[in-house]
């Protein structure tokens, strides 16, 4: 066991923080962050950002040659993003572009495809949102109702999507759409989203704005050739893709950073040397963290390695969420008024994380794979 | 960064674990105790060079063997004799077992005390060490499953040897002992556990199979797994922050495994017949000690917000001149 990082993957990290440094405005803090990563604003800025990225060799470097790609160790990239993460997430919606759009593209895409959109996610510029949760069908995903029937050379679709993120800037949906009458005749398409007939709503909630979309589709014509796979094949290519995507995100990172800013807030109030309750309290929520660090540094460690698949990755996440739940209930205990205009970055990272349990998987779906996958507990 | 054991890492594990599953039985007579000391284990550890790791690999390999030995039944002294002294006084041989003691417990019932040859007390600063041939001791009962016992007469410590500086290294280490043994003994409590939902059936169905039951157990697994990096790292580290954090961790999640498990067992789980509380009443006699969960979450604290709290290297080097 080695629990140091070797001097590449410091100087990585460096060159990572110099792009960084010379790249976010100075007044990224103030003005973007609180915005949220969601916001029309930070999308925006996520194409300027993420274009001089690529320009550094820094947008995708884990990809494939072919692809645009350094074919870079994995841990590199899970530098590169623990690094983005922790400075509020720079890269947008992009992330989730280079962490599996690309890639799902690059296995089970045409060569057409590959090249305008794998290519274009290289470019850094081009912004996507996933349209897969739909008003009855979220954890039930295979329950959704959006049509995709076939008309010679098209598709036509009807139908809605909701809790779609980014939907209101972005160039393209990864929409999933039925195309039979069995529970798992699901295709995949990619639309772009201005395409006649398809509108967005946004509404407010208690996430930061950008997260909150309702995407309406009204007979709206989409080649056959954007669709990826075969009709049906969505499954698949879905449960491949959101392994890219469920891997990690580490919550740990901005979770310390939080906790530090509600400790400073503490300090200069007089509220953190005379009372130990408080002081045990952020000492219980560090631990924590660092828990779910060294959880996340495992998942990655046996990617690395190639290690037969397991479901330390949902547990990861399992033990992630505990450590945020209690920041969250730190904060409001502690520094409520940061909830009320007291502090922009606590109070982004408060709202950011309210749904920390719901995003990609709830925890119980979680619970249950590493519960009958992990444990071997019996399914009924 | 490496979070595989290495080979020679996997081969001490492997030989630990053989002899383990030699000693996995309760002998019948001690069916209905509520501790058992395997004195003929204890012995093997030493002579087979188990309770040297720390001297002879270094303190990761010996964490590991505490680990690996609090899986067991019985009731060991690893943390002592295998993590802290060895670190501590890594030139002198010492007349183990070792029992560990905040100085304001002097006069209680103290664990493995009747079984051990010395006593190392935290007097805050510094440390105090007792041999304990010629002292009277009182065997304790207790619903502990560890061996306990108390003093005839409290000790003077004034005539004590005395290990000036060394209460911040004791205290380091047996947080990282105490981590360590609890990991170990949760995750063979959670795998005793598993095994007895899958079998044990209510309402036609394994109990395993209920939603509840699975995801608390999920949960605690988490727990133990994450525990197991949290120790592993602060033993390799040496330094006291991650101690803290790793002992501060493992104490945050004792109520929550000690409810879940036993509720698990229904009426079992309160007999001692079943083998549950050899673990989770190990666990328990952990949990207050090297200051207990406010104690170590206080000196995360104190490491990452007070000026004056940046990271110390490895101890050892600090009390070698002693
Ligand atoms: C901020 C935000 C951003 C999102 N972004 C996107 C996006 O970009 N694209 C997209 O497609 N979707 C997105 N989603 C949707 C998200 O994936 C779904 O909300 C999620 O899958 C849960 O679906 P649901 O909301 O319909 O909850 P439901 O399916 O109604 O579930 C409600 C609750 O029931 C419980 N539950 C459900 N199933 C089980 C079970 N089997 N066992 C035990 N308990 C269960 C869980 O506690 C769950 O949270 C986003 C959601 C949020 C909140």
């Amino acid at each position: 066991m080695e629990f140091a990082w070797s001097p590449e993957q410091r100087r990585y990290r460096d060159r990572v923080r110099v792009a960084l440094d010379e790249l976010l405005p100075d007044d990224w803090d103030e003005a973007y962050v609180p915005e949220s990563y969601a916001s029309d604003r930070q999308v925006e800025f996520s194409r300027h950002f993420c274009a001089a990225l690529a320009e550094r060799g820094l947008l995708v470097p884990h990809w494939p040659k072919d692809f645009g790609g350094n074919e870079s160790a994995d841990w590199d990239h899970f530098i590169l993003g623990e690094e983005m993460k922790g400075a509020g997430e720079p890269r947008g919606p992009q992330y989730m572009n280079v962490n599996w759009i690309g890639p799902t593209l690059m296995r089970y895409g045409t060569a057409e495809q590959q090249k305008q959109h794998v290519n274009g996610i290289a470019s850094g510029k081009v912004i996507w949102c996933q349209g897969f949760s739909e008003p009855n069908a979220g954890t039930d995903l295979a329950a959704l109702r959006t049509r995709a029937e076939l008309e010679g050379d098209h598709y036509v679709v009807n139908g809605s999507k909701i809790w779609t993120s980014y939907a209101r800037t972005a160039d393209w949906c990864f929409l999933l759409a039925r195309t039979g009458t069995a529970r798992k005749d699901v295709s995949i398409f990619l639309i772009p989203m201005d395409t006649p007939g398809i509108s967005v709503t946004s509404f407010p909630g208690l996430i930061k704005p950008g997260h909150l979309n309702e995407v309406f589709f009204t007979d709206v014509r989409v080649p056959v050739a954007n669709r990826v796979g075969a009709e049906g094949q969505a499954w698949e290519i879905v449960t491949h893709a959101l392994a890219y995507e469920r891997v990690g995100v580490p919550r740990y990172h901005t979770g310390l950073d939080a906790l530090d800013l509600a400790v400073s807030q503490l300090r200069r109030e007089g509220r953190w040397d005379d009372d130990p309750i408080v002081r045990a309290a952020a000492g219980r929520i560090v631990a924590k963290f660092e828990a779910a660090r060294l959880m996340t540094y495992l998942v990655v460690d046996q990617r690395v390695k190639q290690m037969p698949p397991s479901t330390d990755a949902n547990l990861s996440r399992v033990v992630a969420l505990d450590a945020v739940s209690d920041l969250m209930n730190f904060i409001a205990e502690h520094v409520p008024d940061c909830l009320a205009g007291g502090d922009v970055l606590l109070e982004d990272y408060y709202r950011i994380n309210v749904p920390a349990g719901i995003t990609g998987g709830t925890n119980e779906i979680q619970l249950d794979l590493v519960a009958q996958r992990g444990l071997g507990l019996p399914r009924v | 960064m490496d979070l595989q054991l290495t080979e020679e890492q996997q081969a001490l594990v492997a030989a630990l674990q053989d002899i383990m599953q030699d000693h996995a039985e309760l002998p019948q007579e001690r069916r209905l105790s509520y501790a058992w000391h395997d004195a003929g284990l204890q012995t093997l550890l030493g002579e087979s060079g188990f309770l040297d790791a720390a001297r002879e690999i270094g303190p990761l390999e010996a964490a590991l063997v505490v680990f690996e030995a609090g899986k067991g039944i019985a009731a060991l002294d690893t943390i002592g004799c295998g993590l802290v002294a060895p670190l501590l006084l890594p030139d002198l041989r010492i007349e183990g077992p070792v029992a560990l003691v905040d100085r304001r417990d002097l006069g209680k019932a103290i664990r493995n005390l009747s079984i051990s040859g010395t006593l190392l007390v935290d007097c805050g600063e510094d440390v105090a060490l007792l041999p304990l041939a010629g002292f009277a001791i009182d065997s304790v009962d207790s619903i502990f499953a560890f061996p306990y016992g108390r003093f005839a007469e409290r000790p003077d410590l004034s005539s004590a040897r005395r290990l000036p500086g060394a209460g911040a290294a004791m205290r380091q280490w047996w947080r990282v002992g105490i981590a360590a043994e609890m990991a170990g003994a949760a995750d063979a409590a959670i795998a005793f556990t598993i095994d007895y939902v899958k079998q044990r059936h209510v309402f036609g169905r394994p109990v395993g199979s209920f939603q509840s039951v699975q995801h608390r157990l999920v949960q605690r697994h988490g727990w133990a797994k994450s525990l197991y990096y949290l120790t592993m790292k602060a033993a390799w580290s040496g330094a006291e922050s991650d101690a803290a954090i790793a002992a501060c961790f493992a104490q945050t999640g004792i109520q929550s495994l000690m409810f879940d498990l036993h509720q698990f067992h229904g009426g079992m789980g309160v007999t001692i017949e079943h083998l549950l509380h050899f673990w989770t009443y190990r666990i328990r006699a952990l949990q207050a000690e090297a200051g207990g969960l406010s104690a170590s979450a206080l000196a995360i604290a104190e490491r990452r917000w007070t000026e004056a709290g940046s990271e110390v290297d490895a101890v050892p080097a600090r009390v070698a001149g002693l």
